[in-house]
């Protein structure tokens, strides 16, 4: 059930707030960047369609924060951006940052006004970023609304894009790390004997969302060599002993950046410092090979050697781990670090080298640095040190 | 985003329930001829399927299959790395993991009479699942169905109701610790992000808004099990407080003072209509009323005549927004119970909760 009711002022545009002259310049870059490919395809319109849990394409094309259930950006081959959104208040929250002045309510299931728009402009082939989850009300929707029209799907198309960040989004990235690194110092403090999984996650939330992180992303486990993976909390309680290991993934200003780190409530024991050991000679291996051109493929394999050298190689396949890391950004979770997939990294391409999973030595282990890659090889983006950190153990 | 505590409490939802639950889908199945019926979720719209199986898909996607008889199965693109944990927090034991939607239908209808599958709330589907899905059973009558499941989770049971209560118990609380703190929004967010996550709620969305002239609103909506609770308070404003800040709050006065279980929803409007006139020429203001069973989505994807009445022994949010033409905006909102003689409003803190659950529910 739901009842909305809208009343009072026709429209509650707000002005045209003029962002700052390096937004500007961002916002141009990419616009250039956009019509430039869809000029190779033959796009007459790109359309960032963001259901609730991807919402990277529509932050990319108006900086704007939203938090609708359904919302879209489209950008037409030549004229200005508009956007739509099933929830008011997004609507200011669009305009309010300057990228795009124009947005209005989406009307689901009908999206009669934005097929109109189209319509109206004589777009003949569309390009809609997440087609694929486009949902089956909007699809027939837009096939409804724009018979003749030509859809098809886009979601390379920025998924390319957003590959290489700009040095403004790198900038947004570093506010990232910081937060990374606060977030993981709340982690090792408040563990102690006793304390559930929970817990731990509401006192790292408080403390990135003190700092200004806008969303989160973070699986944990805790316990002993029996740990196969990650999961989000339960009410297990911490001993003595135990490796908590974490995922933890805030985002700031729409960039996401990852943190791994394993700590021990108390003194290590000796195969948790074995087990630190081999997955950090693994994180040194991805680091090592990265320069621009290196493959997700090459980091992957780089990593993956390490645990096949010390006998291990059969934890870096499907059956224990996913992936060798992935990569970063406007969604917390690009393109994939793993053997066989041959993706170019290109120089300011941001990703993190994880090599996270079980290993008899101590359990699934989580340790891994988000870099971008340099013209020279690669920057860690976060300064927290790599080791093995023992939770109320005096330094 | 889903990272708080998830958990599978008999002491909370007896066993006896979630059986209840697949049944009462099933005998509606077996009232339209369907064989199987499918339940699409993601990560940020799943609670149809946290209903019948209490599984959290905490990313991704995935899709509950249930046969007209017999047990549940999910389906999803997760690794089979995941099933330990979700057995041990869900009702569900056949759990399949595959590559695609395509492939786990196939396999899913594999060896089974061809007959009819209903995919429920087909229409929020994404249209490349059920091309998948259709796709991989040729044989079958694939039929688009609305909100089934959705239906039953409308009106919650004791046992819901008592856990919404808990929610609602600690997210009133932790509102009063947050917006009487003093401190700048952040520090409110903090503390509202500490308090309500060490509470046990699986999820926490916070939104903070401004205007111009100094009011700040603080927007909380938390998943506590897999029921919604919210709540929109006006942070200190600055004073003196401006003169349409009386007015909203009258206006939201009025609108869950016409929350009861003979209302309907233009009721509600009406009330508060009657009172924001008063409010600037220059401002847009919307009276929502949305049922917790749809929070997730914020009630974005359902719509009912204003003239429908609310179901008593509802749990629904009634908020409104102002939204001003220089983009301010400040937001009320608060999470009540539909009682057949007015709203009970559950999320605020040092209110004695009924002791009497079941005369409390539907």
């Amino acid at each position: 059930m739901t009842q909305l009711d809208v009343r009072g002022a026709s429209s509650a545009a707000a002005g045209v707030p003029q962002p700052p002259p390096e937004d500007r310049a961002e916002q141009a870059l990419r616009y250039r960047k956009a019509r430039s490919v869809m000029a190779e395809q033959g796009l007459d319109a790109l359309i960032a369609f963001a259901p609730g849990w991807r919402r990277e394409n529509v932050r990319y094309l108006s900086d704007a924060p939203v938090n609708g259930t359904l919302a879209l950006v489209v950008l037409p081959a030549g004229g200005d951006p508009y956007a739509f959104s099933t929830r008011a208040a997004d609507l200011a929250a669009i305009r309010s940052r300057g990228w795009v002045h124009d947005a209005q309510l989406l009307d689901f299931p009908d999206c009669a006004t934005l097929s109109g728009r189209l319509r109206d402009q004589g777009v003949q082939r569309v390009g809609i970023a997440h087609l694929e989850l486009l949902p089956l009300a909007v699809a027939e929707a837009l096939r409804k609304g724009l018979p003749g029209t030509e859809i098809v799907s886009a979601t390379a198309l920025l998924d390319d894009l957003r590959l290489v960040k700009s040095d403004w989004e790198l900038a947004q990235m570093r506010r990232s790390a910081t937060v990374c690194a606060a977030g993981w110092q709340a982690f090792v403090d408040v563990l102690e004997p006793g304390l559930e999984e929970y817990r731990i996650v509401a006192a790292v939330e408080s403390e990135i969302k003190r700092l200004g992180a806008e969303n989160n992303f973070m699986l944990i486990a805790s316990g002993g060599d029996e740990v196969m993976g990650m999961t989000p909390p339960g009410r297990r309680v911490l001993q003595s002993g135990d490796m908590v290991r974490t995922e933890l993934t805030p985002q700031m200003n729409g960039y996401w950046l990852q943190i791994c780190r394993s700590a021990v409530v108390g003194r290590a024991s000796d195969g948790q410092k074995r087990s630190f050991d081999l997955f950090n000679e693994a994180v040194e291996a991805g680091l090592s090979v990265i320069r621009p051109g290196v493959t997700a493929h090459e980091v992957a394999v780089a990593e993956n050697d390490v645990f096949r050298r010390h006998g291990y190689g059969e934890y870096c396949t499907a059956q224990y781990t996913r992936v060798r890391g992935h990569g970063h950004g406007l969604h917390l979770d690009e393109t994939p670090i793993i053997e066989g997939n041959h993706t170019v990294l290109p120089e300011k391409a941001v990703f993190i080298v994880h090599p996270n999973t079980y290993t008899p030595l101590a359990g699934y282990h989580v340790l891994g640095d988000p870099v971008v890659v340099t013209s020279t090889g690669h920057e860690v983006l976060i300064e927290t040190e790599r080791k093995l950190f023992e939770a109320g153990v005096a330094a | 985003m889903k990272r708080g505590l998830v958990v599978m409490d008999p002491a909370e939802i007896p066993g006896t329930e979630w059986t209840d639950r697949v049944r009462r889908l099933q005998e509606r199945m077996s009232a339209e001829g369907l064989s199987l019926a499918l339940v699409y979720g993601d990560v940020f719209r799943s609670d149809d399927i946290g209903y019948l199986t209490n599984l959290c898909i905490y990313w991704n996607e995935g899709i509950v299959a249930v046969p007209a008889e017999g047990e549940p199965a999910f389906l999803t693109k997760l690794s089979p790395r995941v099933h330990p944990w979700m057995k041990a927090t869900s009702t569900v034991a056949d759990l399949r993991s595959g590559k695609s939607f395509s492939q786990l239908t196939a396999g899913l209808v594999e060896g089974r009479e061809p007959g009819v599958i209903g995919l429920v709330d087909a229409a929020l589907w994404p249209a490349t699942v059920v091309e998948q899905v259709t796709g991989a059973a040729p044989a079958w009558e694939v039929r688009l169905l609305g909100g089934i499941v959705r239906e039953q989770r409308l009106v919650p049971s004791a046992a819901e109701l008592a856990l919404l209560r808990d929610g609602a118990r600690s997210l009133g609380r932790a509102m009063d610790q947050a917006t009487g703190s003093g401190g700048q929004p952040a520090e409110a967010v903090a503390v509202l992000e500490g308090e309500v996550r060490s509470a046990g709620f699986t999820d926490l969305m916070t939104e903070v808004s401004r205007t111009s002239d100094g009011v700040v609103s603080l927007e909380v909506t938390g998943e506590y099990r897999h029921g919604w609770l919210h709540a929109g308070r006006i942070l200190d404003p600055s004073s003196p407080e401006p003169h349409w800040l009386p007015t909203l709050r009258a206006g939201f006065e009025a609108a869950v003072g016409a929350v009861d279980g003979a209302a309907r929803f233009s009721d509600v409007t009406a009330a508060a209509e009657a009172v924001l006139g008063d409010l600037p020429a220059d401002a847009a203001w919307y009276v929502r009323c949305v049922n917790q069973a749809d929070m997730a989505t914020n009630g974005e994807y359902e719509s009912v005549s204003p003239t429908t009445p609310l179901p008593d022994g509802a749990v629904v949010v009634v908020g409104i927004e102002v939204v001003f033409a220089d983009g301010g905006r400040a937001a009320v909102a608060e999470t009540v119970l539909v009682g057949p003689h007015g709203a009970e409003r559950i999320a605020v803190s040092g209110q004695p909760a009924p002791t009497d659950l079941e005369e409390a529910s539907a």
